[in-house]
């Protein structure tokens, strides 16, 4: 099934166009990587794809539906996709807050709230944390609430824009793991934007390449998912 | 400096024997700068989230004229708000002048655009990932503005503090349009330029070192609040 499919879409920045694809499909329940040189577009593409922002022209059609921009459509829109910064910022207070802010907006009630919290900071390796004040994290931890935060509301879709990009390879591993374990056990579908192309192979199922705002290789890696040798599952809970 | 000496030692026997006169003057300036300083926040702080989160025609114009109404001297506002309201004004029917409420209008419109300038730089400062990650977690536009304003809450109080140290030190509106009457419309400025008019200096004094002492107070507070921000920033 498509889960997105653009056509002619295009996105222009002080009259230059940064973004220019005139077809592309993404396909439901698989990893893709986005790769490309900075100033590739990648950021804007996964800006456009979590409806963050809207393109200058062009039609999204997301699960079959066609992307009005309206502002009660888009609020539904963005409440089945999330997006997790290169650089995710976190809002003052303690992680357990800042883990249940997309459960609270949703309304749910406190107590689910809370178990929901403790399960996805199990799931990022961050349990620990629970009380610690979001502030004092370092940038691979900032990285594993933030993608706390968003898997907490159980996403159909998560982008990823570099999510390895500025944290240890320890950390790189785990949030590795994170997003292989998501999409295998609750078949959330995922693009992640990297710079590194060993990267991308190893946990895609598709490759998107974009150059200057182009997309130049459309890929599906027909084989199935190649995790790295070092990789321990034993890390997570 | 003998003058100086005997006037403070008397202004502090007032305060030890807390002086009705004293206490009366300084519970009216609290009351109307306090009731002043909350209305211009209600205003000034959504018309600064406001301004600082949209792109319309005439921002800048708005921004200028934002600036330029920092610095409203005080006795223009005081005659601005007595042409409507004195007698002969069009809303004169409602006998407001010289009444604490007249001086609450005035001290609005000095201090309301001072907090809106205040909020909108500090709404400003905050970082727009916030934004960014509020709404890409299902926030809608109030949810994300409450996110906004609390990660801004440090410089939006520091901003109210600002305001209240503005109107309760102002004279101009609190004479005009309050009038000094005696337990009534009698401020700590106001009452300070009429002991100084009848050479009395004690509680002249007296009021100056109250004022001074809650001026102390709002910096040190203002003062705490923007400590937290910088060490927030950093």
């Amino acid at each position: 099934m498509k889960l997105y499919e653009l056509q002619g879409v295009t996105r222009e920045f002080k009259g230059r166009k940064v973004l220019d694809l005139p077809h592309l499909a993404i396909e439901s329940g698989k990893i893709y990587s986005l790769i490309g040189p900075n100033g590739a577009g990648k950021t804007r593409l996964l800006n456009i794809l979590a409806f963050l922002d809207r393109p200058t022209s062009g039609e999204i059609d997301f699960c079959g539906e066609q992307v009005t921009y309206c502002k009660q459509g888009l609020l539904a829109l963005r409440r089945r996709v999330v997006l997790v910064d290169q650089y995710p910022i976190l809002f003052t207070g303690p992680v357990w807050k800042n883990v249940e802010f997309g459960l609270k907006v949703r309304g749910v009630a406190r107590q689910a709230r809370t178990d929901r919290v403790h399960e996805v900071l199990s799931l990022v390796g961050m349990e620990d944390f629970f009380k610690a004040e979001a502030e004092k994290l370092s940038g691979g931890e900032t990285k594993r609430v933030a993608l706390a935060m968003a898997l907490a509301v159980r996403p159909e879709v998560l982008l990823c824009d570099e999510p390895c990009a500025n944290v240890d390879e320890e950390n790189q591993k785990i949030i590795i793991q994170i997003l292989d374990r998501i999409n295998r056990e609750q078949s959330t579908s995922i693009v992640f934007s990297t710079h590194y192309l060993a990267q991308g192979r190893s946990l895609a199922h598709g490759e998107l390449h974009l150059e200057h705002g182009r997309l130049c290789v459309k890929s599906e890696q027909s084989q199935s998912l190649v995790l790295p040798v070092n990789l321990n599952h034993g890390q997570l809970h | 400096m003998d003058l100086l000496v005997d006037s403070i030692r008397s202004a502090f026997l007032l305060f030890l024997a807390c002086d009705p006169e004293l206490l009366d003057i300084v519970l009216v300036s609290l009351k109307t700068s306090g009731m002043s300083t909350l209305i211009a926040a209600l205003f000034g702080v959504p018309a600064g989230f406001f301004i600082a989160h949209s792109n319309f025609f005439g921002k800048r114009l708005l921004l200028t004229i934002l600036n330029t109404l920092l610095a409203l001297p005080t006795v223009v506002i005081g005659l601005l708000v007595y042409a409507f309201i004195s007698r002969r004004g069009m809303f004169g029917s409602l006998d407001l002048l010289y009444t604490q409420t007249a001086m609450i209008i005035g001290q609005v419109i000095l201090v309301t655009p001072l907090v809106t300038s205040l909020v909108l730089a500090a709404i400003s400062r905050i970082d727009a990932r916030y934004r960014k990650t509020a709404m890409t977690l299902g926030a809608n536009d109030t949810q994300v503005a409450l996110v906004i304003l609390r990660e801004a809450r440090f410089g939006i109080c520091a901003a109210i503090i600002a305001a209240f140290g503005r109107v309760i030190a102002e004279i101009g509106i609190s004479m005009m349009l309050g009038g000094n009457a005696k337990g009534f419309t009698r401020t700590m400025t106001t009452a300070m330029a009429l002991e100084y008019d009848k050479g009395e200096f004690v509680l002249a004094v007296a009021l100056g070192l109250t004022l001074m002492t809650i001026a102390f107070a709002l910096n040190m507070l203002f003062h705490f609040f923007q400590g937290r921000i910088e060490s927030e920033v950093v």
